[in-house]
């Protein structure tokens, strides 16, 4: 179904929870925690695989994170998960703080964009962010043949010393702004998928233009079960999570 | 004059200390000055230049060698990871920041108060000042990612289309530390150049040409004098507003982050007084090192000027306590689970023995001994309290640096840091570069500021009030 | 001024220097005829002398304003010319130009104290001048100017003052 949308002015500045250009709503109800989100976004944007012992030290490159949580002592012990991403904040507490403008706010696309080629590697951002999903590139990491044939070439590839995090599948983004001006149309909602919300079996991410009310992600944004994460820290947050019964994670 | 402090008996044993004791009321011939500290820049026994060659083998491996085996296989192999992006590399630029601010500023302090001590003692502490920021450069080099970019983070025109930004701590943190790197050197320079005309006038062969190089023509004419205190006078009123502020943003560095332990608005003052604390400790190290492996420095470097240091630590001791008992008391009492949390994972934690060894070295050990007249004259208990307090503050900023990143928002990251051999060669390897930067310049810098301490002995006197006779001072100034 | 010469009485202390100093005076030298060299400075007002003028206080004062306009620059010229938003903040923010202002005013005016120094000074100068180096051992330097046949007069006033000695100098090679 196609949406006129009216693309509003910006507003970074005045932006308030919620507000914004791309949006994201993950379901966790509708969550199986299967971590294909995880598998997909590893495929879509080169991420490196770390080995067994950085993994181990907290290492890991993923964009994306199930994010598991005991609660209990056995045998009355109960686990809830979480997706975690980088939830591309409004007043993005990574981006003050770079001291080379690496860490902006796209003013177009009013999402976080980490730029690679600029990064000097002082990891200020990566302290900085509250939901901790920075990921940053402590070695060179290699692919060993076969593997490098599944790099995507719409995506680079980062060197050792450089700070990654996700980036909304920034590279579809703008392929489908593409399509569609070549096209003289808006983009239909639902026609920009990132990678994580294709791979998800359950449906339970959904994409889209949150300045469009009418769009999916609008919708189900406003899911009575709604929440978003750290929200009292101000940081305006671009992703919705839906769970029923307490908003901050125990299932009970 | 001499031989009526001599004959002076007190009425009650140890009420009037004889006023000869110290520096400034003990004068000798400036020609005699003169000869003492040119003759201890020019003897060195073979135990100098064994420790010397040890320390340059040391930094050349251990500091530079083991930077390029990080450079080219990246900060994997330092001990740095999520949630805990700085480590070591961070201590060791706030330790050095520390270090090099106590350094200007005892000199820039004791300076503007007059105060009867300082004329022995500035020279060395500028030279910390100057080496010690040295090191923390090199520790804030050794913490990036791609520091082969460092230079994009330097404002000046280029053809890269962009200018670094300003909102971020770490370039009001760059241009603070470099303000400071250039003013502390020259604030070195300034008092210096007197003392180069006195090394002119008294060498010969390569030294001559070196000093009088250096020594850029000055002769101690009434012009060469009055620019050359107006400039010092501006320098020392300068310095202390700059090593407050300098300290003050590095401390931003770590305030303005939003992670739990950090965010607190007392970081300012606390990293002020934690230098304060760390600096003079290490100033009274340095001087007591100096004092017993140096020629001729037994007269320069007295017990009465280690006594008038003791009592400045003790008193920064108390402050520094004052000021770490603000940042704990109020996320003890405030409630938030996070910052409960991180006191007590600083408490009960793997790094717990820090915490304790903390608050020993700083607080403990110089309260139950500073207090004492004896002690603080005694150089090698001086020695081993100023370097306790050193450590101590290391561990401090152990503690707050790697200790409190562990505890972050998002408990699934937490996670405990482990320091790795890379840091720890890097960490000595500074250390070991402070030390031999003060072995080679005690070849040919004057460790000592002879024209400073004629200045200082011939406005002091011992003169006759009643019965007794007393040490005055005046204001020549 | 061709059969000028100038003389060089050394003292070990202040006060015969001063007093030394006023007995040229009334000898009928003026005060520019007159050069004080010592090892230590010693005010103007203990040996008679004028006042010296120095620029370095003033010098000091511009450099502090470049530095504060270096610091506006930085931190407002800089977004006007790269507008990037990062983090909400505002694009012209005034808490960092407070602290980076700060920072330069210091670094300016103490780097134009310095080179005030060498301006005011004429640092670094190699040329021969008038200097004893006795001087950095303490002693006080006394170089005037005096007409050729009255210089035993000066040397026996100056030795009678407690001058170590007087000679005639040239201006040297430091």
């Amino acid at each position: 179904m196609t949406t006129q949308t009216k693309i509003p002015e910006t507003s970074i500045g005045q932006s308030t929870a919620g507000q914004g250009k791309w949006g994201m709503v993950i379901d966790q109800d509708m969550c199986t925690g299967c971590q294909a989100c995880v598998a997909a976004c590893v495929m879509e944007n080169n991420i490196s695989f770390v080995g067994e012992d950085d993994l181990a030290y907290g290492r890991g490159m993923h964009w994306i994170r199930i994010e598991r949580f005991w609660q209990g002592d056995f045998p009355k012990v109960s686990s809830s998960f979480q997706p975690m991403l980088c939830q591309q904040c409004g007043h993005a507490p990574c981006e003050p703080v770079c001291p080379v403008y690496a860490s902006v706010q796209s003013a177009a696309e009013e999402i976080n964009l980490q730029v690679y080629n600029r990064c000097v590697g002082t990891r200020y951002c990566a302290n900085n962010c509250p939901y901790q999903v920075r990921t940053f590139n402590w070695r060179d990491y290699t692919r060993p043949e076969p593997l490098n044939n599944q790099l995507n070439p719409d995506v680079t590839v980062r060197r050792m010393g450089v700070m990654e995090k996700c980036t909304f599948c920034i590279q579809r983004i703008n392929a489908v702004e593409d399509k569609a001006a070549s096209e003289n149309r808006q983009i239909k909602d639902g026609e920009m998928v990132p990678a994580c919300a294709q791979a998800c079996p359950a449906y339970a991410i959904t994409f889209g233009r949150i300045d469009d009310p009418n769009s999916k992600v609008s919708q189900k944004a406003r899911d009575g079960r709604g929440f978003m994460a750290l929200e009292e820290l101000g940081t305006l947050p671009r992703v919705t999570y839906l769970k029923g019964g307490s908003s901050h994670g125990s299932n009970g | 004059m001499a031989a009526m402090a001599k004959a002076m008996q007190p009425a009650h044993a140890g009420e009037l200390e004889d006023p000869r004791e110290n520096l400034l009321y003990d004068p000798r011939p400036r020609s005699e000055m003169n000869d003492m500290v040119m003759d201890a820049m020019q003897t060195a026994g073979w135990k100098f230049w064994v420790v010397t060659i040890v320390l340059a083998l040391f930094v050349l491996i251990g500091l530079f060698g083991v930077w390029g085996y990080l450079i080219l296989n990246g900060m994997g192999v330092a001990g740095v990871t999520r949630p805990i992006y700085w480590g070591a590399f961070l201590v060791d630029v706030v330790f050095w920041i520390g270090i090099s601010h106590a350094g200007a500023f005892v000199s820039a302090l004791l300076r503007v108060f007059k105060t009867g001590f300082h004329h022995a003692i500035t020279r060395v502490a500028e030279f910390m000042a100057v080496f010690g920021i040295i090191q923390a450069g090199l520790s804030v080099f050794f913490h990036m990612g791609r520091v082969w970019l460092f230079y994009w983070m330097i404002p000046i025109p280029n053809e890269r289309g962009i200018w670094p930004d300003f909102h971020s701590p770490l370039m009001w943190d760059f241009m603070a530390i470099t303000t400071y790197m250039i003013v502390s050197t020259l604030y070195l320079i300034l008092p210096l150049i007197p003392d180069l005309a006195m090394a002119r006038d008294r060498s010969t062969g390569w030294r001559k040409k070196l000093y009088r190089i250096l020594a850029l023509g000055f002769r101690g004419t009434e012009g060469d004098w009055k620019h050359l205190r107006a400039a010092i006078k501006i320098f020392s009123f300068a310095m202390i507003p700059v090593m407050v502020s300098v300290t003050t943003v590095v401390s931003w560095d770590f305030a303005l982050a939003t992670r739990a332990g950090w965010s607190s608005t007392v970081f300012g003052p606390f990293f002020v007084i934690g230098a304060f604390h760390s600096g003079v400790a290490a100033l009274v190290v340095i001087l007591v090192l100096i004092r017993s492996t140096m020629k001729n420095m037994k007269y320069f470097i007295r017990p009465e000027t280690l006594d008038a240091l003791g009592k400045l630590m003790l008193i920064i001791s108390m402050v520094w306590a004052y000021f770490y008992f603000n940042d704990y008391m109020v996320p003890w009492y405030g409630g938030d689970s996070l910052e409960r949390l991180v006191l007590k994972f600083h408490e009960t934690g793997p790094f717990a023995w820090m915490f304790y060894s903390m608050l020993i070295f700083n607080a403990v050990i110089p309260w139950a001994l500073l207090w004492n007249k004896k002690i603080r004259r005694m150089p090698w208990v001086m020695f081993t309290i100023g370097l306790l307090i050193v450590v101590g503050m290391w561990f401090e900023r152990f503690l707050i640096v790697p200790g409190t990143l562990t505890i972050s928002t998002d408990p699934f990251t937490w996670r405990v840091y482990q320091i790795s051999w890379v840091e720890i060669s890097l960490t000595l390897g500074t250390l070991a570069f402070f030390a031999l930067l003060y072995l080679i310049v005690s070849r040919f810098l004057p460790f000592i500021s002879p024209w400073e301490v004629q200045e200082g002995q011939a406005s002091h006197t011992i003169r006759k009030v009643g019965k007794a006779t007393l040490p005055s001072a005046s204001e020549i100034d | 001024m061709s059969d000028a010469t100038t003389l060089l009485a050394l003292f070990q202390d202040v006060d015969p220097a001063a007093d030394a100093i006023e007995k040229l005076r009334e000898m009928g030298l003026s005060n520019d005829q007159m050069n004080v060299v010592s090892g230590i400075p010693f005010q103007e007002e203990i040996l008679g002398r004028p006042i010296v003028r120095t620029h370095v206080p003033r010098i000091a004062l511009g450099g502090a304003i470049a530095g504060f306009a270096i610091a506006v620059f930085l931190i407002w010229g800089v977004p006007l010319l790269y507008p990037l938003y990062v983090g909400g903040q505002p694009m012209f923010p005034i808490p960092p130009l407070l602290v980076l202002g700060f920072e330069l005013i210091m670094l300016g005016m103490l780097t134009s104290a310095f080179l005030g120094v060498f301006i005011d000074s004429r640092f670094p100068s190699y040329e021969p001048a008038l200097y004893a180096p006795e001087v950095s051992d303490g002693k006080i330097a006394l170089f005037f100017d005096c007409p050729a046949d009255k210089q035993v007069k000066f040397k026996e006033a100056m030795k009678s003052l407690g001058a170590e000695s007087v000679r005639m100098v040239e201006a040297q090679e430091l």
